[in-house]
């Protein structure tokens, strides 16, 4: 019973993958709208699977106030916070002056302040693999960071004459190179991971 | 403008932000309790919001609508969605989370296929057509460079990418009582793609650290604009 039943829940991996699959490379008016049906299925399910992270969310930090375990306060302070969004935002409408005062000054706020601090942490990472002992490729990495940002800014109207076109001429070619190579790595990484998950070899969807 | 010409819920925000805003830099100094409580109100208002908004922007239509006032056929695939998410929601639930499995593995299914067709025809096909172009004189690098410095260009990306993509292979053969190791000639190519993956990384870094630099400054003004205007009392 228990195999028939995961032989289902792979065969519903591998045949809604493949339909949608093939729908991307063979142009038939039926396979279109099949895979049209499908991602518009997919769309409600990643919504509700959303929506399940968010229940999982509050369970994790209710169990771990309930258990009295290190940092439970912040875990209630966590799901109060998330409540009361929940209920204001939902009560009033998302675009709703109370749900805009929310989001301007406290998601916003948070946010670009998170974004303004990793400026003194990569400062430091910066300043650590100096430290740490140099070989060809940090030496490399700490010169284009520097050439980088110095041909970016000004300093009160001053440029290092030539800096802005070694700048340009990195970010236009060699970077370029070397990301063009990272991405079509990743991209043949992705289509052999996929392909495994069709293949039914990976069920990463339990039993 | 002083402090008394906003409104108290507008009052309220601004100090609520500046306060926020000193407890998040309060981290460069190391982490404590003011920081984890900020964080943890961020990540509670984050996925409340989340929630909501999943709720009006996809739930609330795709389903709740068109079951209650949709036609025949709409409230017949809106109810197969209800009874199907209904199936999902259950994975919150580890008892009865092997309900779920069915719909995790349709998402998975159609999750894998979108991401190779993403791949090939938004990464791979792109990618090795941008790169065939680079040899398509003139043009690559605009008409008014040289040729020869269109060449060089071209050549030194094809190196870097060809270069760095070798890089990521790790095949290796199997050598007698000894450890495994890449050929020679894709260690040495791998070697000539790690010197553009540095290059690459470090033009990355930067861009991150200029863009958290405009972040920076901007809660640096709001700071010290919030600062001049309590004085201005």
């Amino acid at each position: 019973m228990r195999q028939l039943r995961t032989s289902i829940v792979v065969a519903i991996a591998v045949i809604t993958g493949i339909i949608v699959l093939v729908g991307y490379f063979i142009e038939l008016p039926v396979l279109e709208n099949l895979r049209i049906i499908l991602l518009h299925y997919a769309v409600i399910f990643i919504a509700v699977a959303l929506i399940v992270g968010v229940v999982n969310l509050v369970q994790v930090h209710w169990k771990k106030f309930q258990n009295r375990q290190p940092g439970g306060v912040y875990s209630l302070i966590l799901i109060i916070s998330l409540l009361v969004t929940i209920i204001v935002v939902g009560y009033f409408g998302p675009t709703s002056t109370p749900s805009l005062w929310i989001f301007s000054n406290i998601q916003i706020p948070v946010a670009s302040s998170l974004i303004a601090v990793l400026t003194v942490v990569l400062t430091y990472t910066g300043v650590r693999l100096l430290k740490r002992g140099l070989n060809l490729f940090s030496l490399l990495f700490m010169a284009t960071v520097l050439i980088v940002i110095l041909g970016t800014v000004s300093f009160q109207g001053f440029r290092i004459p030539g800096l802005s076109e070694l700048r340009t001429w990195i970010t236009q070619v060699p970077a370029v190179g070397g990301a063009r190579g990272i991405l079509l790595g990743v991209a043949l990484g992705t289509i052999a991971t996929g392909m495994r998950i069709l293949m039914g070899s990976d069920r990463p969807y339990g039993r | 403008m002083s402090v008394f010409d906003l409104n108290n819920l507008d009052l309220l925000g601004t100090v609520l932000s500046f306060g926020l805003t000193l407890i998040v830099f309060s981290f460069i100094f190391g982490d404590n309790l003011l920081f984890r409580f900020a964080i943890h109100v961020f990540v509670g208002v984050a996925a409340g919001y989340a929630a909501v908004m999943t709720w009006y922007n996809v739930l609330l239509p795709e389903i709740a609508v068109p079951i209650i006032g949709g036609s025949q056929a709409e409230r017949f695939f809106a109810l197969l969605a209800l009874v199907l998410s209904t199936l999902l929601f259950m994975k919150a639930f580890p008892r009865l989370s092997g309900w779920g499995s069915p719909v995790v593995a349709y998402l998975v299914g159609v999750g894998a296929a979108t991401v190779i067709g993403g791949a090939v025809l938004g990464t791979l096909f792109p990618q090795v057509l941008a790169s065939i172009n680079l040899f398509d004189f003139p043009g690559s690098f605009g008409n008014s460079s040289p040729v020869w410095v269109q060449i060089s260009n071209a050549v030194v990306i094809l190196v870097g990418t060809i270069s760095a993509l070798i890089f990521f292979h790790f095949g290796a053969r199997n050598r007698h009582d000894r450890h495994p190791e890449r050929a020679a000639w894709i260690s040495a190519v791998a070697r000539i793609g790690q010197i553009f993956i540095a290059i690459t990384f470090g033009v990355l870094f930067a861009g991150v650290y200029i863009a958290s630099m405009t972040a920076f400054v901007e809660r640096m003004t709001f700071s010290a604009n919030f600062i001049l205007l309590f004085f201005q009392l």
